[in-house]
């Protein structure tokens, strides 16, 4: 039996030459949920975009996903063996549509795993539980979306890909109140079926705000491309009260 | 006369075979007069050079070919209050309808619309009577054999308030020359929709003159899909002469291998108070080459025009090339015209998020190729056609 989990050990990533991520070490446990907080610019969607194979990001390191050498996947074979990323900004594809793309990627995913009767009632159902409007299935993929609309249509798709691990972007900025809790009430539905209550989460975040919704067992600080902090839940309760400033000031005076 | 790029001895061949072409349609006079106007007249079409290898100007169909019974015509419908019938027929039994419609329009005035109609008299004729709305499509088929060379020519004239759907299918084996018109005349408050799926042989060549004249109030749409022949080239014109015209053209190709595809779209604002909406979508890959030139023209008096074009062409390929030539010609002051082109691969961020999904890069560029024509396939007429189209379509992307 490999060993379970995502495991990150001395993942560096440079991008057009500059290196952003500079030794990330950082295990996700299937069913845990870690954040991972810092500022703008910290390299935290860099490590999302280094895990999920973006061609543009040069990475050097090890990651296994449950004893899978990640790196060694190309993106779309990492996603089968069952690593999801909720995009900050979903790409637009006009002229495909929405239901067309789920069903593609289920395939892809889970081949002949069900049929297209019964895939049709399991989206319905999860669109449901979203409060995804059925008119979605026929519309163009994140084409004319609203913002509050593509992160919508991320959670549809973590619900019906109930991947094994989960990297959440940013997936709370630009959202109001109301569309964090359904952020919020998606991973914990998903967490709580029978496909996903292994799902292990790496939720990346600029601010603590969404993890009132979701509770992370874990709590990362990155800040210039290293893991710089790591604690519990209080953890993100130090930083909204005291921001980044007293962390960024306690390391400087290390580094 | 001759023209400096073809030989005498050809020009010769072209005017004797004009001899087996009888005047029930076009008199022998008027017949030499369009083959005259075909060699003088200069294509607008691309001309050779570093993509481009095809010189229209010295273009001929093959020696020999021309046979007035070459063409395999035939045309499907189930509506008995209109007139679906082939060319001689109309002449022979409906000599006034057919001659308010063919030939009115600017079919001939083209290099190749003057040669159809020096070889014309294969072709179908739709009359739609005042009124009267067909619900279902009339379906024209134009084949050309192996090395044949073939003229078809459609007609269609629709009355006033009526209501038609015409899909014209174009299919021709190797070696084929088609040189083809489809000439639209309808009347006030008519609504015409005029569909064009060409899919003939890598090695055939197809030529072909579209042109419309639209009544006051009336809606014309034209949609065209030049997915075969290792040359697709069409001159597609809608004068608007009256006001109150909407018009919509739509058309698509994707030319691969070393298929050559030049189109030139003329909307000619001559009356205002007209709508008009272009869409052009084209991909290309491998040697694949095509030239569009979208015309926009509006006249001094024309005011109250809206003029739209949109012209998105994709490269899948580094040696394939794509010339997108927006050409807008406006004289007056009180209009609506707007023109948007782009030119580009297909984006790597697109590519990563339906990859991030766990579909395949090569899946992902299919997906998003075929997603890049659908807002035009979207105007074709039928399920039918438009599920035909997009099997076309993913056929050339496998």
């Amino acid at each position: 039996m490999p060993e379970q989990g995502l495991r990150i050990s001395n993942l560096r990533c440079r991008v057009a030459g500059n290196e952003i991520l500079k030794g990330i070490d950082l295990t996700v446990e299937p069913g845990r949920v870690h954040a991972l907080m810092g500022p703008n610019g910290s390299g935290k969607s860099t490590l999302a975009f280094s895990l999920t194979g973006h061609p543009l990001y040069e990475v050097t390191g090890k990651v296994e996903l449950d004893g899978e050498d990640l790196l060694a996947l190309s993106p779309d074979k990492r996603a089968r063996a069952g690593l999801f990323l909720s995009f900050q900004y979903p790409a637009a594809i006009p002229g495909v549509k929405v239901a067309n793309f789920l069903h593609a990627a289920r395939q892809a995913e889970r081949p002949g795993d069900l049929p297209p009767a019964k895939f049709r009632a399991l989206l319905l159902e999860k669109m449901e539980q979203l409060g995804i409007d059925p008119s979605f299935m026929g519309r163009y993929l994140n084409d004319g979306f609203s913002g509050g609309e593509k992160k919508r249509l991320e959670m549809l798709q973590l619900a019906v890909l109930a991947p094994k691990y989960a990297i959440m972007d940013e997936t709370d900025s630009g959202l109001d109140i109301d569309a964090l809790k359904d952020v919020g009430s998606s991973v914990a539905a998903l967490r709580a079926s029978e496909e996903g209550r292994n799902t292990g989460f790496l939720i990346i975040t600029h601010y603590p705000r969404i993890l009132q919704y979701i509770t992370p067992d874990v709590v990362h600080v990155m800040i210039d491309g290293r893991i710089v902090e790591t604690g519990g839940h209080d953890l993100a309760h130090r930083i909204e009260r005291e921001g980044y400033d007293k962390i960024r000031e306690k390391i400087g005076s290390v580094v | 006369m001759s023209s400096a790029l073809t030989t005498p001895a050809q020009t010769h061949a072209l005017y004797e075979q004009l001899t087996a072409f009888d005047d029930t349609l076009i008199d022998a006079d008027a017949r030499r007069r369009a083959l005259d106007r075909f060699f003088t007249l200069h294509s607008g079409h691309e001309k050779p050079g570093r993509f481009w290898r095809i010189d229209f100007e010295s273009l001929l169909p093959p020696a020999g070919a021309i046979d007035p019974g070459a063409a395999q015509v035939s045309a499907e419908h189930r509506d008995s209050a209109i007139v679906v019938c082939d060319l001689a027929t109309a002449a022979r039994k409906y000599p006034e309808l057919l001659a308010r419609a063919f030939g009115t329009s600017e079919a001939a005035e083209t290099k190749f619309g003057a040669l159809a109609r020096a070889f014309a008299g294969s072709g179908i004729f739709t009359y739609v009577p005042a009124d009267h709305a067909c619900d279902e499509p009339v379906v024209i088929r134009y084949h050309a054999g192996a090395g044949a060379a073939i003229f078809p020519w459609s007609v269609v004239l629709a009355e006033r308030g009526s209501r038609v759907t015409v899909i014209e299918r174009i299919t021709a084996d190797a070696g084929a020359f088609v040189c083809g018109a489809s000439e639209i005349v309808s009347l006030e408050h008519a609504d015409v929709t005029y569909a064009v799926l060409q899919n003939a042989d890598s090695q055939a060549q197809i030529l072909a003159t579209r042109s419309s004249t639209p009544g006051r109030d009336s809606r014309m749409a034209w949609n065209v899909a030049e997915i075969g022949g290792a040359l697709a080239a069409g001159d597609l014109r809608v004068a608007i002469e009256e006001p109150g015209i909407d018009a919509h053209v739509t058309a698509l190709f994707f030319p691969r291998g070393s298929q050559h595809v030049d189109l030139i779209n003329t909307v000619d604002h001559r009356a205002g108070e007209s709508t008009s909406q272009t869409l052009v979508k084209s991909a290309a890959r491998e040697r694949g080459q095509a030239r569009f030139l979208g015309n926009i023209r509006i006249a001094a008096h024309a005011q109250g025009s809206d003029a739209r074009l949109r012209d998105d062409a994709l490269l899948l390929s580094p040696t394939a090339h794509v010339d997108s030539v927006p050409a807008l010609e406006i004289a007056a002051n009180d209009v609506k015209a707007y023109h948007g082109a782009t030119v580009g691969a297909i984006d790597v961020d697109q590519i990563f998020y339906m990859e991030s999904r766990g579909i395949s890069g090569a899946a992902a560029e299919r997906m998003i190729a075929l997603g890049f024509f659908e807002p035009a396939i979207e105007h074709f007429p039928t399920t039918t056609l438009r599920d035909e189209i997009r099997a076309a379509l993913e056929a050339k992307l496998a």
